[in-house]
């Protein structure tokens, strides 16, 4: 059997749901109570580095076990193995760090992962590895060995098997990593093609991409959820925050020279100055930068 | 169909039908009449025919092109009658590949013709390849650090414990001839040509049940170092084959069963996930 004859009831329930999800790695708390529902379109995850968002994402990819909570996806209980085969039946994973065995051709290492996600008939394996592969506009390189190609087409390669079989649970950790503006636009076109039928869940540090195809926004930091809305939603929670002056300002929590000469400075701003037009950059660094300096509160406290 | 007044066309879906036959017969025979009558459907069908010919010739070209060309070993693994499937999933790990073999029968010749030429020094070296051999085959036919898709590899639905089986079988086929061919060349007792096979399946089954908590290649490591001092401890009071007598055999046989019940125990296992970082 391949994916694409997974019974509709199945794909029909398209959603995850995590509930009171907890990891540690030795004392190290990388998810800390996690509530979340997945629902088709697409989610992106912000967050600094380290602040779970892999972890998160291979939890949800069947990779690795939760410590605490209850993980469903398609209903599935990732727990039991059954559980596990049929939500990889409707998965596609393209995790944070791959690589490829040696001596594939482009077209080989998408066919070897078709075989694990049980296309066993050849032609249509081959017709479906195809079809992914000119997706990601690797079609003309289908006979180049993996390990000559550049990172960027690499990156697109492991994109390519993650489409396989139109999987109804799209996980991405950084897919647009290493990827020129063109090729990210073109895969934004692509995801976002994806993600009309499917639940697609990436992670990312390019606000821009996020601002620019998900409906939905959550911003991680140190294993919690700090916001969990639309992209709107978290822009505006920036306004009034942002504005131009022509040096750095003491009060901002973060500021740069522009392109214009003007430095933009995002924090609290003084009376009687230039406000600007926030953007979603803008407010994830004020997100985190406040928890931040919550938790430096806290702990001075 | 669409209509135009009294006249009347048939759709490129239908006519794509006629041309690929896969229209029914009763549908056909009505489209084939009026093509008989409407110039302009005779020519969007040439069209069509024309187009869909193209197609299937390109999708062919590309099918010859692309389909990947099996390694050596793939080709191998087919002429002994595996399917090309299995054959692909073999070839991706390093087990698989003619430098592995080529080291393992190099190693093995050596510890024979120490062997041969050292009396128990020998023996002692043979004992302690022969078992590691097919250990180390494992760790880098499954290894997470074996197949770098490793990551993707287990979150796919092909069963992982098939995986293993698999690959770990393809290992011991490959290595074990080899090392029952250097074990018969040997000037010690007879069964010490199989002797060795109990620790073999010891250290794979501890190797694999050890894996989750230490990584398999940590677990194939500290196996490797286990019997090594064994073996070398033996050697080096003058009998060897102390590793492989009836206790030795016995011991390693309880070990099998203990590492396959903690793997069948704990189903996931099979899926060696590594440690990852955040």
């Amino acid at each position: 059997m391949n994916p694409a004859m997974t019974p509709a009831t199945d794909r029909a329930a398209g959603s995850a749901r995590l509930t009171g999800i907890a990891k540690r790695y030795g004392r190290a708390r990388a998810l800390d109570s996690i509530d979340l529902t997945l629902t088709p379109g697409v989610t992106g995850l912000l967050g600094p580095n380290g602040a779970g968002k892999t972890t998160l994402l291979r939890i949800l990819a069947t990779a690795l076990a939760a410590d605490e909570g209850q993980v469903r996806v398609f209903e599935h209980d990732p727990a039991t193995a059954a559980g596990r085969v049929q939500i990889r039946r409707n998965l596609g994973y393209l995790p944070q760090e791959a690589g490829f065995p040696r001596g594939f051709t482009t077209f080989g290492f998408v066919d070897y992962l078709a075989i694990l996600k049980e296309w066993t008939h050849r032609d249509s394996r081959h017709a479906e590895v195809r079809r992914v592969l000119d997706e990601v506009d690797l079609g003309d390189l289908a006979t180049k060995r993996v390990h000559s190609l550049s990172g960027g087409q690499r990156r697109r390669v492991l994109v390519a098997q993650a489409l396989l079989g139109h999987p109804q649970l799209l996980v991405l950790d950084e897919p647009t990593t290493g990827l020129d503006p063109a090729q990210r636009a073109r895969l934004r076109d692509i995801l976002s093609t994806a993600a009309q039928t499917a639940t697609l869940v990436l992670s990312t540090h390019q606000t821009e991409d996020v601002a620019a195809l998900c409906e939905r926004v959550i911003v991680l930091d140190a294993g919690r959820i700090h916001f969990d809305g639309s992209v709107a939603e978290l822009v505006t929670s920036a306004a009034g925050r942002v504005w131009l002056a022509p040096e750095r300002h003491l009060m901002a929590q973060h500021a740069w020279r522009t392109g214009s000469g003007m430095w933009r400075n995002v924090g609290d701003p003084p009376p009687d100055v230039e406000l600007a037009e926030p953007t979603l950059e803008d407010a994830y660094l004020l997100l985190v930068g406040n928890h931040a300096l919550d938790a430096q509160m806290e702990a001075v406290s | 169909m669409t209509t135009n007044g009294e006249a009347w066309h048939a759709d490129d879906q239908a006519l794509r039908g006629l041309v690929q036959g896969t229209t029914g017969p009763v549908a056909a025979a009505s489209l084939e009449a009026h093509l008989m009558r409407c110039e302009t459907c005779r020519a969007q069908l040439n069209t069509l025919a024309l187009d869909d010919s193209l197609e299937r010739t390109w999708l062919l070209v590309r099918a010859t092109v692309e389909s990947p060309e099996p390694t050596g070993v793939e080709r191998l693994l087919q002429a002994c009658g595996m399917s090309e499937e299995t054959g692909r999933l073999l070839a991706a790990v390093p087990a698989m590949r003619g430098a592995w073999l080529l080291g393992v029968a190099v190693v093995m010749a050596f510890a024979g013709l120490a062997a041969a030429f050292s009396g128990n020094l020998g023996i002692g070296l043979f004992l302690l390849m022969a078992p590691l051999a097919p250990v180390m085959g494992v760790a880098a036919a499954f290894g997470g650090d074996a197949d770098p898709a490793q990551e993707i590899v287990v979150t796919a639905p092909y069963s992982a414990g098939r995986l293993l089986l698999l690959r770990a079988t393809a290992v011991l086929l490959t290595s074990a001839p080899i090392a029952m061919l250097v074990g018969l060349a040997l000037p010690g007792p007879g069964w010490l040509t199989i002797a060795w096979l109990t620790p073999a399946a010891a250290g794979i089954g501890l190797t694999l049940a050890l894996a989750p908590l230490t990584g398999l290649t940590n677990a194939a490591a500290s196996i490797g170092v286990v019997w090594s001092t064994l073996t070398l401890s033996a050697t080096r009071a003058h009998d060897p084959l102390v590793v492989v007598d009836s206790i030795g055999q016995l011991t390693c046989l309880t070990l099998v069963v203990i590492a396959a019940i903690a793997i069948v125990s704990k189903s996931r296992i099979l899926e060696l996930p590594r440690r990852q970082k955040q």
